[in-house]
């Protein structure tokens, strides 16, 4: 029997915010429907109620025509149900095998052959893959892309009927995912229904089948991808035209001394490293999963130790024994990893904008929570942050809406930087927000502030970069400036050896 | 700002449940006592004269678990500085000198603790344990299990001394002032707020220029202060260092501080629920030693109020973290 997913008027309320409403659409088995819309329009939600994480105020599911009344996940993956979440979920102390067949502790005697075993099956599976993962390695040791692949791969192996992705390749690079793409063809045609979340556009049309597009939780357009096109989409999705993102960028064209100057910078992952950085310039860093990009931001930063070499400030040479040091000498690093490194999850949107700039936000000896709402303000406005008030816990906002608040933090109006680096800041950004996101980078430049901006998209880094820098294996492998750059070259240089 | 009002309905609720357990232990104590001995005013007297040494510790220790910290150690070191203060006085020097070397030695093992958990990496469980063990191993050394009068009067008056009408004891009023100057230093200082970030993701707080190891010094120093003072104003009310001291009271501080909804997980709690149980738990402790509960049975009880509060801590950690890993 052909595999059929239906939708019947979902509703779902959170304090503040309708959340979805009234959601009617249905997929059949053997296709890729995308499900589309700005940062907190539903999609998460919808997901969750799908795999029993969250009850629906109204309306039903069925699944084959049957109605599925989850109490908790558990029961969605009996069913036949598995959601690759937006956040992930692993336990970074247990080893990839462990963490892809969860619930079978390998212990004593018994369990030795059980453990043995179950490396056996997870390094099948890492096969099938292609990829060089180690079963025995703690999973909090991998990289995020690697964590992301041992995500799917722990449900790819319950081969359910229906497998549901919430933005996989946001960590990913194109090597990975041309290995998930090549999945999905598969999990397609063995019939399976699936569902894709994404804000890249362009993964739409390669993967994708049918589209659902939400926008502040109603469902708005339903249509075959191969009937529509990029622009229609975006206009379904954000109400409006925003026209050619990189080409309508204001840019800055006054690039003035050099500001920042590393040379033969040397980590336990870095091997000789040298750039320099100067007054309003954009510096883009393009590269594989691995490369050092992010080392290089935290080397800087005084987040990592350094081993040596040189980096210069305005001509002065600086070694940041720790963040604060930076921060106050005018370097801002926006990190890559939002849950682990950027966010206190638990703690309002206000107290996640002013952490950098406490002692910026104070009447006399106390903390003036009047200026800490104003600069938060400030930074929902900016940003369209999706939020009833700045006293909303971090944790209830969207996975894009959280990127946006670290976005606030590290660019508030308190922050004298000098130097901003950028670590995947657009992870999880809705196109329409993208754009802003854009121009914001360049009136940053344009107000002589040096940027380092890294990114895993390539279109990205080069329409976004006056230079670019490329590394693999946590060396340069070469550097261009905007007009000399194309996507193959930058591409090229990221595989070199 | 709809969520603004939830949240406030959050907290009035959490308040008006500890409140409610508050009025549920008081009223059982009163009827399971003689002629309703318990809310005697020489009981009432008593409880508050105790109080001061429960805040103190409860503060210690909640602070430091606010930050994801934890301090073992508290009872057995406020139970040496008493014993030392004593032997200090004893030994003719001047109450002011005994009172800052004595602050400073609870500090010196409050800093001894940071060391550990901090630059050797060891497990703040483990390592504050050993410490505790050390700690009243030297209480038992300092006067071979002898305890050691204090007959500074100045001491004792601040000991015993009781204003209106014998009810309001000089030490009420250091407890109230602790926690007053506690709950602002947490809700309304850049000190206080950093705490709680390090507590709520210690890599976001130290990567937004935050220094966690400085704070956790800070906060441990403050937990050896507290401990010493706790210790010296219990030698002041009985008159006497002893071995005993605030042994074991670490346990009444953290189980305070839990009730009050401080997370073992770090990075939340207010004050305001703090006091309240606070307040529980020494209308507890008071009320078993009113009914004539063996102090065996006593220790049994307070052990069994502290699981309560791991259990609730828990369900609600679980609830969280549930929430946490599906957030997207
Ligand atoms: N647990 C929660 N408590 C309160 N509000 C919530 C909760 N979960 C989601 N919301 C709200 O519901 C709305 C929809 O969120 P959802 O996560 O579904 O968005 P999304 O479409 O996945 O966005 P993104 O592209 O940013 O991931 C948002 O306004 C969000 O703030
Ligand atoms: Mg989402």
């Amino acid at each position: 029997m052909e595999r059929c997913l239906e939708f019947k008027g979902i509703e779902k309320a959170f304090p503040g915010v309708r959340a979805l409403q009234d959601i009617n659409f249905r997929v059949k088995g053997g296709r890729v429907l995308a499900l589309l819309g700005e940062n907190g329009a539903g999609k998460s939600t919808l997901l969750k109620i799908m795999s029993g994480d969250l009850r629906a105020d109204a309306g039903t599911i069925t699944l084959n025509g049957r109605e599925m009344n989850f109490s908790s996940p558990n029961d969605a993956i009996r069913a036949g149900i598995s959601v690759i979440y937006q956040e992930r979920q692993l336990v970074p102390a247990m080893s990839v095998a462990e963490n892809i067949f969860p619930g079978i502790p390998p212990r004593g005697a018994l369990g030795l052959v059980a453990g043995k075993q179950l490396k056996r099956q997870a390094q099948e599976l890492i096969d099938k893959f292609g990829l060089s993962i180690d079963p025995a390695a703690p999973v909090g040791t991998l990289s995020v892309a690697y964590q992301q692949m041992v995500e799917i791969m722990k449900a790819y192996r319950r081969d359910s009927d229906v497998i549901a992705f919430d933005e996989p390749t946001a960590p990913l690079t194109d090597a990975e995912i041309a290995i998930l793409f090549d999945l999905i063809r598969r999990l397609k045609e063995a019939g399976k229904i699936i569902l894709y979340v994404s804000h890249r556009l362009s993964e739409i049309f390669q993967v994708t089948d049918e589209i659902v597009v939400l926008k502040d939780g109603r469902l708005v357009a339903e249509m075959k991808t191969s009937e529509t096109g990029e622009q229609e989409l975006i206009r379904a999705m954000v109400g409006r035209d925003i026209g050619d993102t990189y080409a309508g960028l204001n840019r800055n064209d006054k690039i003035g001394e050099v500001l920042l100057e590393v040379s033969h910078l040397e980590t336990d992952v870095l091997r000789d490293v040298s750039f320099t950085l100067r007054r309003g310039e954009i510096v883009g860093f393009a590269g594989l999963v691995g490369a050092g990009r992010t080392e290089v931001a935290r080397a800087i930063f005084g987040a990592d130790p350094v081993s040596s070499g040189e980096i210069k400030i305005e001509g002065k040479p600086v070694r940041f024994k720790t963040p604060k040091d930076a921060i106050d000498a005018g370097v801002a690093l926006c990190p890559e990893d939002r849950k682990e490194q950027g966010l206190v999850l638990f703690r309002s949107v206000r107290d996640n904008v002013t952490m950098p700039i406490l002692a910026k936000v104070k009447r006399g000896l106390f903390l003036d929570n009047h200026a800490e709402d104003e600069i938060t303000i400030d930074a929902v406005k900016r940003y369209a942050i999706k939020t009833p008030t700045v006293d909303k816990i971090v944790m209830e906002l969207s996975g894009g809406n959280q990127q946006k608040v670290i976005l606030g933090r590290w660019t508030s109006s308190k922050m004298t930087t000098k130097i901003l680096i950028l670590d995947e800041p657009t992870k999880g950004i809705d196109v329409g927000t993208k754009a802003e996101v854009y121009q914001m980078v360049c009136d940053f430049a344009g107000q002589g502030i040096g940027v380092i901006f890294i990114s895993s998209e390539l279109t990205e880094v080069v329409n976004i970069s006056d230079t670019i820098v490329v590394m693999h294996g946590g060396r340069v492998t070469g550097q261009m400036t905007r007009q000399e750059a194309t996507e193959e070259k930058v591409l090229a240089l990221a595989m070199l050896d | 700002m709809e969520s603004a009002k939830g949240f406030k309905k959050f907290f009035n609720e959490k308040m008006v449940t500890l409140l409610v357990l508050l009025v549920i232990v008081v009223a059982a104590f009163t009827v399971l006592s003689k002629n309703g001995s318990y809310l005697h005013p020489a009981n009432i007297r008593n409880i508050f004269s105790l109080m001061v040494v429960t805040s103190l510790l409860t503060l210690a220790v909640g602070c430091l678990m606010i930050s994801g910290n934890i301090d073992l150690s508290t009872g057995a070191n406020g139970t040496l500085c008493g014993i030392l203060f004593a032997l200090l006085l004893q030994g003719g020097v001047a109450w002011p000198v005994a009172l800052i070397a004595t602050l400073l030695i609870g500090m010196a093992i409050g800093a001894f603790n940071a060391t550990l958990v901090n630059i050797v990496g060891f497990q703040p469980f483990i390592a504050t344990m050993a410490v505790a063990s050390v700690a009243k191993g030297l209480t038992y050394v300092a006067n071979n299990a002898v305890a050691v009068p204090v007959k500074d009067p100045v001491i004792t008056w601040i000991g015993t001394e009781r204003f209106f009408n014998n009810l309001l004891p000089v030490t009420l009023i250091i407890a109230i002032v602790a926690f007053v100057f506690y709950t602002v230093l947490m809700g309304a200082t850049e000190f206080g707020r950093s705490v709680y970030l390090i507590g709520g993701n210690r890599e976001a707080a130290r990567l937004s220029g935050i220094h966690p190891v400085k704070i956790s010094y800070i906060l441990f120093i403050n937990s050896g202060m507290l401990s010493a003072l706790a210790g010296i104003l219990l030698a002041a009310r009985l008159k006497s260092g002893t071995v005993t001291g605030v042994v074991n009271m670490q346990f009444s501080g953290m189980t305070a501080a839990m009730l009050g909804g401080v997370s073992f997980g770090g990075g939340s709690g207010g004050f305001g629920g703090v006091f309240i149980g606070m307040l529980i738990i020494n209308g507890f402790n008071n009320g078993l030693t009113v009914l004539g509960v063996s102090s065996y049975w006593q220790t049994v009880a307070s052990g069994v109020l502290l699981l309560f509060a791991l259990t609730v801590d828990y369900l609600n950690m679980k609830r969280r973290g549930k929430r946490v890993s599906k957030r997207g």
